[in-house]
């Protein structure tokens, strides 16, 4: 026993053990705090993930108010740069109107002065023009082009929308119908046929004419527009198609820049008036075929008669204008031609070119103290008639050609 | 934002006289003076595509003689204009013209008097 106890190994032994415990101890222990910090981080990290998507749940609203507030700002901007273009426009649109009623009145003032007649025709044709860019973006804001007072013939919305291009002289018309268009549609189909002559005009060579063909069909009637450009590709087609049937006002800033109002143009008011436009075809010429299709609905057969137009003068003041007949009176006119204008009665004899100015008023029964009067005023004038007849036999030459 | 029976009327020429004449150079009023006086020649008819201006003048001067600017004024059309297209007519040979006749002369009261005079005692 001794033996043993004396025995360094048991000692060193101990010593061991004693070590061995220990250090089981100790590492039990930080066993232990390591567990417990674990513990704390995976709730650290729990709360913080929940944290994280709380955040990006919040991230997600704010984006999304975001861009819903984009697009009410857009939507603002885009609306309340309309109504200033509209209001714009409009100041524009009556500007032009007046522009082009003034040069009505001077071109009949200065009509007999071919010179002066000419260069007014041409501010006439410039005007037109600017009318017509006018009352485009006008439409396209949500403006209103104006109403004509009447309905005019297929023949003449075409002349009209004629007049209101560059090139319009490379324009031929062929109407085979004659009905009129109603009042209301007048302005809207002349304006639409104006963008598709204008496009027609532009993209085909200079010289080259554009045609428009006015055919009746089933449903109505069709304005034709051919043109001998060099067509349109697909991109531009599916464009023009687009424009041409809107889902809902357009994007007046999407139209590019320089802005090509055309089929935008067209495809409102199209929609707006309920007549239906399309460019997809290929014309004989080998370039692009456009048609306005205006409904039956839009059509009328036979012109309204228009509104008399208010009178300044009492009946009294104006009556005595009428005491000298005109040769063509309203009382002659016995219909209307096809295109509109008053059909009168062939007269028989000769219209009295110089109508006496003191000539006595034949709806008035004379009086027998007026009675001689009345005679010798009448001699009077069958003198001056057979005097009249003399001079003009002598001095006139034969009738020309 | 105006509704659509708000519209403004437009009352300005819808076709504008440029589209009429075909944007060609006018006639030169010596052609055809503004008291000239046209009528249709015998036996025409109407050309063919004729637009409603050439048959409203041919309506017009059917009749007998018309000065140029009563046919200007009729039409409603500015005289240059008018004279363009009386003037195709004319060339192609479907109007006839004249110059305006002179004014008749006053003649004197008293003749007149005693002509009335002679005339009233052959009657009564």
């Amino acid at each position: 026993m001794t033996s043993l106890i004396r025995d360094p190994l048991l000692w060193i032994l101990l010593v061991v053990l004693v070590a061995a415990v220990f250090a089981v101890m100790r590492a039990r222990r930080t066993n232990l705090a390591l567990r417990r910090t674990r513990k704390d981080l995976e709730a650290n990290l729990g709360q913080t993930q929940g944290q994280l998507a709380q955040q990006q749940a919040h991230i997600t609203a704010l984006n999304a108010r975001h861009q819903g507030d984009l697009a009410d700002v857009r939507a603002d901007a885009e609306s309340s740069t309309k109504a200033v273009l509209k209001s714009a426009m409009g100041t524009l649109q009556s500007l032009a109107e007046e522009q082009q009623l003034l040069l009505d009145e001077l071109l009949k003032k200065y009509g007999n002065d071919t010179e002066v007649l000419a260069d007014l025709m041409s501010v006439d044709h410039t005007g037109s023009q600017f009318s017509r860019r006018a009352k485009g973006i006008s439409v396209l804001c949500g403006g209103w082009l104006g109403r004509r007072d009447g309905a005019a013939t297929v023949y003449d919305v075409a002349r009209s929308a004629q007049g209101r291009i560059k090139d319009f002289n490379r324009v031929g018309i062929h109407a085979q119908v004659s009905v009129f268009v109603s009042t209301k549609a007048v302005e809207p189909v002349a304006v639409v046929l104006a963008e598709l002559l204008d496009n027609a005009t532009t993209y085909s060579a200079p010289g080259t004419p554009v045609e428009v063909n006015i055919q009746a069909v089933p449903t109505g009637v069709c304005f034709i527009v051919d043109d001998a450009g060099l067509g349109m590709d697909q991109e531009t087609k599916d464009r023009a198609a687009a424009l041409l049937s809107p889902e809902g006002a357009v994007d007046i800033t999407s139209l590019g820049d320089p802005p090509r109002f055309g089929f935008a143009v067209c495809g409102m008011l199209a929609a707006r008036y309920g007549f239906a436009v399309s460019v997809g075809s290929v014309s004989p010429y080998g370039g692009v075929r456009a048609v306005i299709r205006v409904p039956e609905s839009l059509l009328t057969a036979e012109a309204p008669a228009p509104a008399e137009p208010v009178r300044e003068t009492s009946g009294e003041e104006a009556a005595p204008q009428r005491l000298a007949p005109v040769p063509v009176g309203p009382s002659h006119v016995v219909g209307r031609t096809n295109g509109g204008l008053p059909k009168r009665r062939r007269r028989q004899g000769a219209i009295s070119v110089v109508p006496s100015p003191d000539a006595p008023a034949t709806a008035e029964e004379p009086t027998p103290e007026q009675a001689s009067e009345v005679t010798a005023s009448r001699l009077g004038a069958f003198a001056r008639g057979t005097q009249l007849g003399r001079i003009t036999n002598t001095m006139e030459g034969p009738d020309q050609r | 934002m105006t509704a659509p029976g708000q519209e403004e009327s437009v009352s300005s020429d819808f076709v504008r006289s440029y589209v009429i004449t075909g944007g060609r150079s006018l006639p030169s009023s010596d052609d055809l003076a503004l008291h000239t006086l046209v009528t249709l020649a015998p036996e025409r008819t109407p050309p063919l595509g004729a637009g409603p201006e050439v048959t409203a003048i041919w309506d017009l001067c059917a009749g007998g003689y018309l000065s140029v600017a009563e046919v200007a004024g009729h039409l409603g059309l500015p005289v240059g204009v008018a004279r363009l297209l009386l003037t195709d007519l004319s060339e192609q040979g479907h109007l006839l013209h004249r110059a305006e006749p002179p004014r008749a002369q006053n003649v004197d009261r008293e003749t007149l008097k005693k002509v009335l005079h002679g005339l009233q005692s052959l009657i009564s």
